[in-house]
């Protein structure tokens, strides 16, 4: 097992914490075993990015790497987004806090997703509290293990924006926000085992696992919407906002934070930012006193994780039932419609790796149709062919069917071979007709309604277009992804997301939409051209397709 | 009976609860010195709480707990360096080397890494798992994780041993040896709660055992005691009896006639 150079650093802290009755030797023990198991360990977060390939099995150990830090440029390029702010201008009221705003919200987010499961881990219930070894020193391990990635976490995040508020504003900037950095972070820390504390009240095991599913779902949409707002960002570089104190601004901890930057650095002894700088201080300080109070009590509900929680029945969905009738023609395809509806709610890794791009599906959209709502006339834009832009919610299509072949619980796909089934194409039928219900269907069925609200009913010919060409371009995604049965492979396997296969994909939507607006120059052309893809859709799904029989392999054993 | 040491467990009218159901309702059991206490019960009968409590994993019971005759305190923890425990769940840092785990955990209870690590390894050469020592446990089998638990669990010489379910995964060859370890363990005055479904087992290996049923002990005693009781011939004819089920031919007719159906 490895030293780590953060251990050797934390040696120089041993009196500290020897002073509040831990024992360091054990508590440093500890440390570095959890750390060589986080280098051992593929972050679901980042697996997404990586296209590290996994070797086959763990027949040889695999060299130790630390993914998280790894993955730290990533985080240097969101910081990256706050250097505008940092240097556009001696408004620090107002830049500050959209620093430190834009910081914690970072910070705060990635606490949950990637730390979740350090601080969730129930193992460490039945390995290390059975130990004669004095509570206080496991959670003292635990916080210290947080701590550590935090610190690399926050090096990432501010670090360009301390270098460059450093060579604009000199180095009594930096010093300031150093030491606030280290501030927010200790009241994110807080605030965050807070949440935890009320989320183990309020929900039990499974129902809290899906809340921090959704939040690190929320937080791949921000960091993907982030990019495209930077852009924009520059266009505010020229804003400049007079800051007047508000009332409520007491309760906004980016706004505490910007008040020593006035205080120290702009000499504003006003009573409003007197007040901010107290805050800023002490707010953090009490919060982590607070702490030391309440690890215990988060301990003590931590075992809820492990409790099933009360069963509740779960019945046949009649809506799930009248679809299965209403869109498969064999009851074996019935049967992987159902069953796909119902893997695809309990599929938390799965969910994180898909409704990031269903979220694209819904906003994209509406990010193409602004740029071209802006330089037009309202009577203009609605009576345009903007609405094409729809075709971008198909955009989640090509996800959802590379994905569909992956599974949390992958080695349950023996029963496929086991089971004696007719024909493998129903199994894929089946499934994406499943997919395409609950992941494609809610997404356009939003979407057509507010674009016949605004480009009126005569777009509905163009809609049932949209529509059936989705579907055909939902067949052709599947039949590019899935030679593999559902369901059958690790995650772990998953590289970048389909690679060239995907861009192709993705491109082909545009070839969609160029074809849809060409023919709409034609008069009832949308009709001509939604009968023409009804006849391709009936023709291509009605075909049996083989299905490579290169069955389950990964799932033997 | 009559004992010449002191007991190392005690339980005084020991009562648990969660919300409104009561798990445990009043276990009074004293544990002593060479005992091989097979603690059988149905599932939810309140087995692995009792087991829990003990271990200071769980709090809120009422009720007096004594371990080496002192008292569970809520900052109790230097009585676990004399408790080695397997839980029923296989749990463990896997992706750690057999190595890298037991020297942690051996470490954990006082040893040197030194110590952990030449015992670790002579007693996985005992289970004839010494080539895989330095190889991660997510690769292990089942019955290779389950000698791991166990090797982990008997580092730092316990006096009292925990074991759920212990033969889970095992080979019939391993079965023998573990067996054989728990009685001679015994032999020198170490104290086994052994906990376990295969009442076989159970009957064979156990001088006590202990039913408990519905968060209270139902019977208490050698095999032979509850035999005469109870008038019946195994382990497991007496724990149908004292658990209250007779059913068990009604129902497994019930069973075939609902898989024939159709």
């Amino acid at each position: 097992m490895r030293d780590f150079a953060s251990l050797k650093l934390l040696d120089r802290t041993k009196r500290l914490f020897a002073a509040f009755g831990v024992d360091y030797p054990i508590m440093r023990r500890m440390l570095q075993v959890k750390l060589t198991m986080d280098s051992r360990r593929v972050p679901t977060v980042i697996a997404q990015t990586s296209n590290k390939k996994k070797e086959a099995d763990t027949g040889g150990p695999l060299p130790d790497v630390n993914y998280f830090i790894r993955s730290l440029w990533l985080y240097a390029l969101l910081g990256l987004i706050l250097v505008p702010f940092v240097v556009m201008g001696d408004n620090y009221m107002f830049q500050a806090a959209i620093v430190f705003g834009m910081f914690m919200f970072l910070i705060a987010t990635s606490m949950i997703s990637d730390f979740s499961s350090v601080l969730l881990d129930l193992r460490d219930k039945s390995i290390l509290h059975t130990k004669p070894v004095h509570p206080r020193t496991i959670h003292a391990a635990r916080t210290v293990h947080i701590l550590i990635y935090l610190s690399f976490l926050t090096a990432a995040l501010a670090g360009p924006s301390l270098l460059a508020g450093a060579i604009r504003h000199g180095l009594a900037f930096l010093l300031l926000f150093l030491i606030e950095v280290v501030l927010a972070n200790m009241l994110i820390v807080v605030l965050t085992a807070l949440l935890y504390i009320v989320l183990l009240r309020l929900f039990d095991g499974e129902k809290l696992k899906d809340m921090i599913n959704y939040v690190q779902i929320l937080l791949s949409l921000v960091i993907a919407v982030g990019y495209q707002v930077v852009a924009r960002s520059f266009e505010w570089m020229e804003l400049q906002v007079n800051f007047l104190f508000q009332w409520w601004h007491v309760f906004v901890p980016p706004i505490w934070f910007a008040a020593p930057f006035e205080l120290l650095l702009h000499g504003d002894r006003s009573a409003p930012t007197l007040l901010l700088t107290v805050l800023a201080v002490l707010i953090p300080v009490l919060a982590m006193l607070l702490y030391g109070k309440l690890i215990p009590v988060f301990e003590r509900n931590l075992q809820k994780l492990a409790d099933q929680g009360a069963m509740r029945a779960s019945r046949k969905s009649r809506f799930a039932d009248r679809a299965a009738r209403l869109l498969c023609r064999t009851s074996e395809e019935r049967t992987f419609f159902r069953f796909t509806l119902n893997m695809l709610k309990g599929e938390r890794e799965f969910k994180l790796k898909t409704y990031p791009s269903v979220g694209f599906s819904i906003i994209f959209p509406f990010i193409f149709l602004y740029s071209a709502f802006s330089d037009m006339s309202w009577e203009d834009f609605s009576g345009s062919r903007s609405y094409i832009t729809i075709y971008f919610s198909g955009m989640l299509i090509p996800t959802v069917a590379y994905m569909m072949k992956f599974s949390g619980t992958y080695k349950g796909a023996w029963i496929y071979g086991v089971a004696p089934v007719s024909h493998r194409q129903v199994i894929v039928t089946g499934v994406l007709k499943a997919a395409l219900l609950r992941l494609f269907a809610p997404v356009f069925a939003a979407l057509a309604v507010i674009f016949a609200a605004l480009f009126g009913l005569r777009i509905l010919p163009d809609l049932v277009a949209v529509l059936l060409a989705m579907l055909l371009y939902a067949y052709l995604c599947f039949n590019v992804f899935n030679r593999e049965l559902p369901f059958s492979h690790a995650f772990e396997g998953a590289t970048g997301g389909g690679g060239v296969a995907m861009f192709g994909l993705v491109l082909l939507i545009v070839a969609f939409a160029l074809a849809h607006v060409a023919i709409t120059f034609i008069p009832f052309g949308a009709w001509g051209y939604a009968l023409l893809l009804l006849a391709a859709n009936w023709f291509v799904w009605r075909r049996r397709s083989p299905v490579a029989a290169s069955s389950s392999k990964n799932a033997a054993m | 009976m009559h004992h010449a040491t002191e007991p190392v467990i005690v339980t005084r009218d020991l009562r648990m609860r969660y919300g409104d159901r009561y798990v445990l309702q009043g276990i009074d059991l004293e544990a002593y010195p060479g005992q091989i206490i097979g603690y059988i019960g149905p599932n939810g009968a309140g087995k692995s709480t009792t087991v829990k409590i003990m271990l200071g994993l769980v709090r809120g019971y009422t009720g007096e707990v004594k371990l080496f005759g002192q008292d569970l305190s809520e900052e109790a923890y230097a009585y676990k360096r004399r408790i080695g425990y397997v839980p029923e769940v296989v749990e463990l840092f896997d992706n750690l080397t057999a190595c890298e785990y037991l020297t942690f955990v051996g470490e954990l209870y006082g040893l040197t890494y030194e110590e952990a690590d030449s015992k670790a390894l002579r007693l996985m050469a005992m289970f004839e798992l010494e080539s895989v020592y330095h190889a991660r446990i997510n690769s292990f089998s089942k019955g290779m994780r389950q000698k791991v638990m166990l090797i982990a669990s008997l580092l730092h010489n316990p006096d009292v041993l925990f074991l759920d379910e212990p033969l889970s995964g095992l080979d019939a060859n391993s079965v023998m040896v573990v067996k054989e370890i728990m009685t001679q363990l015994a032999a020198q005055g170490k104290t086994i709660f052994y906990s376990s479904h295969i009442m076989e087992v159970v009957e064979k290996i156990s001088s006590r055992i202990i039913l408990i049923d519905g968060g209270r002990i139902v019977a208490d005693g050698s095999f032979e005691e509850l035999k005469a009781q109870s008038q019946e011939g195994s382990l497991e004819q007496i724990f149908n009896q004292l658990t209250g089920f007779h059913a068990y031919k009604q129902l497994a007719e019930q069973f075939v006639s609902i898989v024939r159906e159709g």
